[in-house]
């Protein structure tokens, strides 16, 4: 109802009509604003209804739709990872089973026709297990980490071979974590265990086209490109650093800042900065990018003083070219020796400009090994994805794999790590007699030593200059004596008072001429579960009782792992079904406000509803009755 | 505001104390006073002329009334009172005064001019409200908000299927969802891209129409001050339904423009806009609609015809549909704006994304339209400026599985070796087994031997994103964005790995946390913040123009009541004053009879 003018001096019969009009106009248009509201159910149908109310609608809606995201995400992870609980479950039967068998089969009351019967069923444990390591669900390969589109366990001339990969899933299951929610093949089947991992720290230098992103960063935390505030002792001068790609990108912006007597030029491993004033670098905005570069110097150290920036650690890539590694240094290109399983492989690096041509060079070879770049991305690891083989590694005539720090048996090795780590079996007194080609003999004694260098040293120690002489074999990996006496005899290493020391070293070799190139004793064995089912069936087989023992004790390894793989994973899932739970009962909080912002409140809209009704039922009364009035009517 | 029009004088109310009544517009009968005075000195023949007085105002009253009664539901229609006064004494002999009979001061209009005014002003407000609620409505519902499946929550549905697919990477069933899902946030950018333009262009016609509108009032209130200035011209009266007529014409003409009214003394009025005048006397200036085009999208101002200057409107159908239509344009920029934002930092996400199998042949879906300058430059027609950075591009062979990569520099530091179209492809056709060609200014990558397959990585430049290679979307803006067709019709190029591994996940959970990411575009909002504070931006203007609506219904409603009660027809009244003029009337026809008796006695007498 329109506000009538306080006095009305006069009433026209257009006053009458339009009052009465636009009364019941606004009622009507209520009762239809109510009606909506009963019958949509919905106070606010249109954000303009209550723009307030439905910018937060619009909030709920949006963080319910993230929600609805989430829990999707949680029911995938559960589902797949309860999955993988019970697959893991089965594992550990199975093993348990092998476990039975092995200790059932050792003893002298089981015959050799026993044990070939229970190497029957090892070996279809075995199938079963491979059956397990290959489960699907949902389409995915469980164990295959990201390459989950193929069989991760695969037959490679009767051996098992992991050609999945360590790097597993990860999904959001609410704002702020991202978790893992496959499990590593790796970690439960031991699958890529027998590993070299690279020693040295390859260090690749800077060089002006190296991306940031390829940088480790001063701190660790790479490089967060923002901007820098440079100070020459009496101006500075903020440089936008945030669309630098590179290092020379980033010494550009500096240069081109136009700083009086602040130059940028590329070290080795940082940045450095010189001029003739008193160098300062500066943060903007709590960002972090100068320490990042490594050049953060709040105090200037004095006019003229340059700064030098700290070692930006740069990571070893696919991309990084092989002469910028090692500092500049760059790589002995001469290659590597490796033999896997029996099969050696002569390799040779000439003509690999990078990284990745490296790599594709050991991975493409038939050493049948997988050579990538370790985690940290400061150097390679070469891995036998093979179980059951062993791997040896060792120079092709030069200096390779002494630079790559992928050497599995070194002069350094400690003797407590050879053979497996059962190290060397010496006796009391001397261990072995070397009887040199004249005839002349001398004997070692190899107790209480060290490293391999430490046996070396004792060998020549012993010899004491008479003609033999003791060095470690680089391309053989493998402690080499050389007989320079001249005579006529065999030059032969023989075990005394019972001691195993000469063959644990790997010296029980026939001499070549002058020579006896020991063995590698120092091969890496795979700890995988495969390979000790493999080393059981064999050890049943040949029924050898203490290899039995041995695949028992490697096979009690894989079952604590795997028990150890499935009590996290277990944790994992009451992790997921927690959220799951906590985010059901934020949904329901949610979706109670999102109702008290948005529903009608029926009691309010109903009674307003029919006072309306009211309201309009007297409008038409009124208006039917004055409308009627006339002076007309009553005059004669 | 001066009610000028209240005085035939033309003079200033404050200047005429005895007028300072409203509506009091007195006309002189003329014929009647000469007549009078011919027989003033006969008493008999006076008595007479008395009875001829009553009995002609008596008429006039009734006439007036009868008018009234007529006009009583006439739209704009004033009530007149027909004003009498005595006619002036006669002195028959020294001292002794004696009436001479009535007199028939003017018909009066019962009007003020002010509460006309601010009616006018009023009405120019609440069609201005009236017309932003009804656009802004429509506005409103072509978002569809709240509704549950507007773009907000198709975007959510489209990025929770990116982060579903991440949980099984290779499922073809999820990658179509993705796909299908884009299709549909694409359609429903498209959709409401489309209503908004044709709102806009609606808008737009609207404003021609109600301009021609503006025109054609506005050449009447010109004809009618032509014809009021001759009627009223000297005879100090007023040609009071001339004045209904235009008063009612400039009602109409300020619900469509605020215009504002100066009576001159010769009765015309001047009707300004803003301080500009539409209608000076007898003469219209007319106005036009001038349309300006800025990136396709048309906005629209009015303009005098004459001289093409601005009209400073600020109510009225007209303002209010000026003022909408520029919202909408803006609501336009604003979805094309998001739209882009979408398509750039999706696509540069995917670009450098793997799917399940590499690419034999990729064909850019951008062309470049000069292969020979900087990417940066506006020359090279790129819609997405790519930025300094590099790429890198992987060929894998199929039958052994290992990838040999390559870093591709874009250079773009301003410097003259910066990366043209021209470079970029020699430097790709330099890798080993890679054809880079440039055709119709599209470059095509493709695989140079057999058994090779290709892929990037790691693009900072964005320079794949911008010339559409390996792209999610398509298009640039809310009209064209739609689903790459390459991938649509493999759903297996869809990328969702990072690393290249075929189960990698990282790009589609790069890819779903775009849905919360501040974007430098859109002033540092998401993309869905940004959609909501324009939707919210809508919801509160469309409130405003509700409630304004309400308001200025409730004040047109008022000033219409006083107007009402001042200006209306009461039938009732009219009947009393009927009632009482036939009774004068009767009275006088008895007074002539009684004189003619008296006349035909001394008659009689000679």
């Amino acid at each position: 109802m329109a506000i009538l003018p306080v006095s009305i001096a006069r009433v026209s019969d257009q006053l009458r009509t339009n009052a009465s009009l636009s009364a019941i106009s606004k009622t009507q248009a209520d009762l239809l604003a109510v009606q909506n509201e009963i019958s949509t159910g919905k106070r606010v149908n249109s954000p303009s209804d209550d723009p307030s109310a439905a910018a937060v609608i619009q909030q709920l809606q949006k963080t319910l739709a993230s929600r609805d995201g989430y829990a999707t995400n949680l029911q995938s992870a559960t589902s797949q990872l309860g999955e993988v609980d019970s697959i893991l479950s089965d594992l550990t039967n199975l093993l348990q089973q092998a476990q039975t068998i092995a200790s059932a089969n050792v003893g002298s009351d089981v015959t050799a026709g026993e044990r070939q019967a229970a190497a029957e069923v090892i070996k279809s444990i075995t199938s079963q297990a491979l059956s397990i390591a290959n489960k699907q669900f949902n389409g995915v390969y469980l164990f295959a980490g990201d390459r989950s589109t193929a069989p991760p366990f695969i037959d490679s001339n009767g051996k098992i071979k992991y050609v999945g990969s360590p790097t597993v899933l990860q999904n959001r299951f609410d704002e702020n974590t991202t978790s893992p929610f496959e499990v590593n093949g790796e970690q439960v089947f031991g699958a890529l265990t027998t590993q070299v991992a690279g020693t040295t720290n390859l260090a690749p230098s800077l060089s002006s086209t190296t991306r940031l992103l390829d940088l480790g960063g001063a701190v660790g935390n790479g490089i967060h490109a923002g901007s820098i505030r440079l100070g020459n002792g009496t101006t500075t001068k903020d440089v936008d650093l945030s669309q630098a790609g590179t290092v020379n990108d980033v010494i550009t912006a500096i240069n081109n800042a136009g700083l009086p007597g602040v130059t940028a030029s590329l070290g080795t491993t940082g940045i450095q900065l010189t001029g003739t004033g008193n160098l300062t670098v500066n943060e903007i905005g709590g960002g972090t990018t100068a320490a990042d570069l490594g050049i953060l110097t709040a105090v200037g150290t004095g006019a003229g003083s340059p700064i030098n920036g700290q070692s930006l650690a740069a990571q070893v890539t696919p991309l990084t070219r092989l002469s910028d590694l090692r500092n500049g240094a760059g790589l002995d290109l001469s290659g590597l020796t490796i033999t896997n399983g029996g099969t050696t492989t002569t390799l040779n690096f000439a003509g690999a400009q990078t990284v990745e041509d490296l790599l594709n060079s050991i991975n493409g070879s038939k050493a049948g090994v997988l050579a990538r770049i370790n985690a940290t991305g400061t150097g390679i690891d070469i891995v036998n994805p093979t179980q059951g083989t062993s791997l040896t590694i060792s120079e092709n005539t030069g200096t390779t794999a002494a630079q790559l720090g992928v050497q599995n048996f070194t002069a350094a090795t400690k003797i407590s790590d050879l053979n497996g780590g059962h190290g060397v079996r010496t006796g009391a007194g001397a261990d072995f007699q070397v009887i040199r080609r004249n005839g002349t003999t001398f004997s070692v004694d190899a107790d209480g030593l060290n490293t391999v260098q430490d046996v070396i040293n004792a060998i020549n120690t012993a010899d004491g200059g008479a003609g033999v002489t003791a060095s470690f074999n680089n391309n053989t990996n493998g402690i080499t004596l050389t007989d320079s006496t001249g005579g006529a005899g065999a030059l032969t290493v023989s075990p005394i008072n019972a001691s195993l020391a000469a063959g644990d070293l790997g010296l029980l070799i026939p001499a070549v001429g002058n020579t006896i190139t020991g063995a590698d004793v120092n091969p890496v064995q795979s700890k995988g579960l495969f390979a000790n089912l493999q080393k059981l069936t064999s050890a049943l087989e040949s029924s050898n009782q203490s290899a039995i023992t041995a695949a028992a004790s490697g096979l009690q390894n894989d079952h604590d792992r795997v028990i150890l793989v499935r009590g996290q994973t277990g944790a994992q899932v009451q992790g997921l079904e927690a959220r799951k739970t906590q985010l059901d009962g934020e949904n329901i909080a949610t979706k109670s406000l999102l109702s008290t912002l948005q529903d009608t409140d029926f009691t309010t809209a109903v009674t307003k509803y029919q006072s309306l009704q009211t309201a309009l039922q007297a409008n038409y009364q009124m208006t039917a009755k004055a409308l009627h009035l006339s002076l007309l009517d009553f005059l004669g | 505001m001066h009610g000028r029009d209240a005085y035939a004088t033309g003079k200033n109310e404050d200047e005429n104390p005895a007028s300072r009544q409203p509506g009091v517009e007195p006309v002189r009968s003329e014929a009647i006073r000469t007549l009078l005075t011919e027989f003033r000195t006969m008493s008999l023949i006076g008595a007479l002329n008395i009875g001829t007085t009553a009995l002609a105002v008596s008429q006039a009253q009734i006439q007036t009334s009868g008018n009234n009664i007529a006009n009583a539901n006439t739209p704009g229609y004033t009530r007149q009172v027909a004003g009498q006064a005595p006619l002036p004494s006669q002195q028959i002999q020294t001292g002794v005064f004696v009436g001479t009979g009535v007199d028939l001061t003017g018909i009066q209009r019962q009007i003020d001019q002010a509460l006309e005014s601010r009616l006018r002003a009023a009405g120019s407000d609440a069609a201005a409200a009236d017309t932003a609620q009804q656009w802004l409505g429509r506005v409103e519902s072509s978002f569809n908000a709240l509704s549950g499946n507007d773009l907000s929550a198709q975007l959510s549905t489209f990025f929770n299927s990116w982060s579903n697919l991440a949980n099984t990477p290779q499922n073809a069933g999820l990658r179509q969802v993705v796909l299908s899902n884009g299709d549909t946030v694409a359609k429903t950018f498209q959709g409401l891209r489309s209503q908004l333009a044709g709102l806009s262009n609606d808008a737009g016609s609207q404003i021609g129409a109600v301009a021609g509108q503006v025109n054609d009032l506005a050449q009447r209130v010109a004809d009618l001050n032509a014809q009021i200035v001759v009627t009223e011209g000297g005879s100090g009266g007023t040609a009071g339904t001339l004045r209904d007529q235009r008063d009612q014409i400039l009602k109409q003409l300020s619900q469509l423009v605020d215009v504002h009214t100066v009576e001159q003394a010769n009765g015309s009025v001047n009707v300004y806009v803003g301080s500009e005048p539409l209608v000076m006397n007898g003469q219209n200036r007319g106005i036009d609609v001038k349309q300006s085009v800025v990136n396709g999208l048309s906005t629209y101002s009015a303009v005098f015809k004459a001289d093409g200057g601005t009209l400073n409107i600020t109510s009225g159908q007209l303002g209010s549909l000026v003022s909408v239509q520029q919202q909408i344009s803006d609501a336009v920029t604003k979805i094309d704006s998001q739209a882009n934002a979408l398509i750039f930092q999706l696509n540069k996400i995917h670009a450098s994304g793997q799917g399940l199998q590499g690419a034999t042949n990729v064909t850019a879906t951008s062309a470049v339209t000069d292969p020979t300058v900087a990417l940066t430059d506006p020359k090279s027609g790129l819609k997405f400026a790519p930025n300094n950075g590099s790429f890198v591009v992987h060929v894998k062979q199929n039958s052994t599985g290992l990838v040999s990569s390559t870093l591709v520099q874009v250079d773009l530091n301003g410097q003259p070796t910066d990366t043209t179209l021209n470079s970029l492809k020699a430097s790709l056709a330099g890798i080993n087994g890679v054809n880079a060609t440039v055709a119709n200014g599209k470059l095509s990558i493709a695989a140079a031997i057999p058994g090779v397959e290709i892929s990037f990585s790691q693009d900072t430049s964005g320079v794949l994103a911008s010339l559409g290679i390996n792209n999610f979307y398509t298009g640039n803006n809310a009209a064209n964005i739609a689903v790459n067709q390459t991938l649509a019709a493999q759903p297996s190029l869809l990328a969702a790995a990072k690393n290249g591994a075929p189960g990698d996940n990282q790009t589609a959970l790069a890819i779903a946390a775009l849905e919360g990411q501040p974007i430098a575009s859109l002033k540092g909002a998401s993309l869905k913040d940004s959609y909501q504070s324009l939707v919210n931006k809508i919801a509160t203007s469309t409130a405003a123009a509700k409630t304004n609506a309400e308001a200025s219904k409730s004040i047109t409603e008022t000033l219409q009541a006083q107007r009402d009660a001042l200006s209306g027809v009461s039938i009732d009244e009219e009947a009393v004053n009927l009632l009482k003029q036939q009774r004068a009337f009767q009275a006088a026809a008895k007074l002539i009879t009684a004189v003619d008796d008296m006349m035909k006695t001394l008659l009689s007498m000679a």
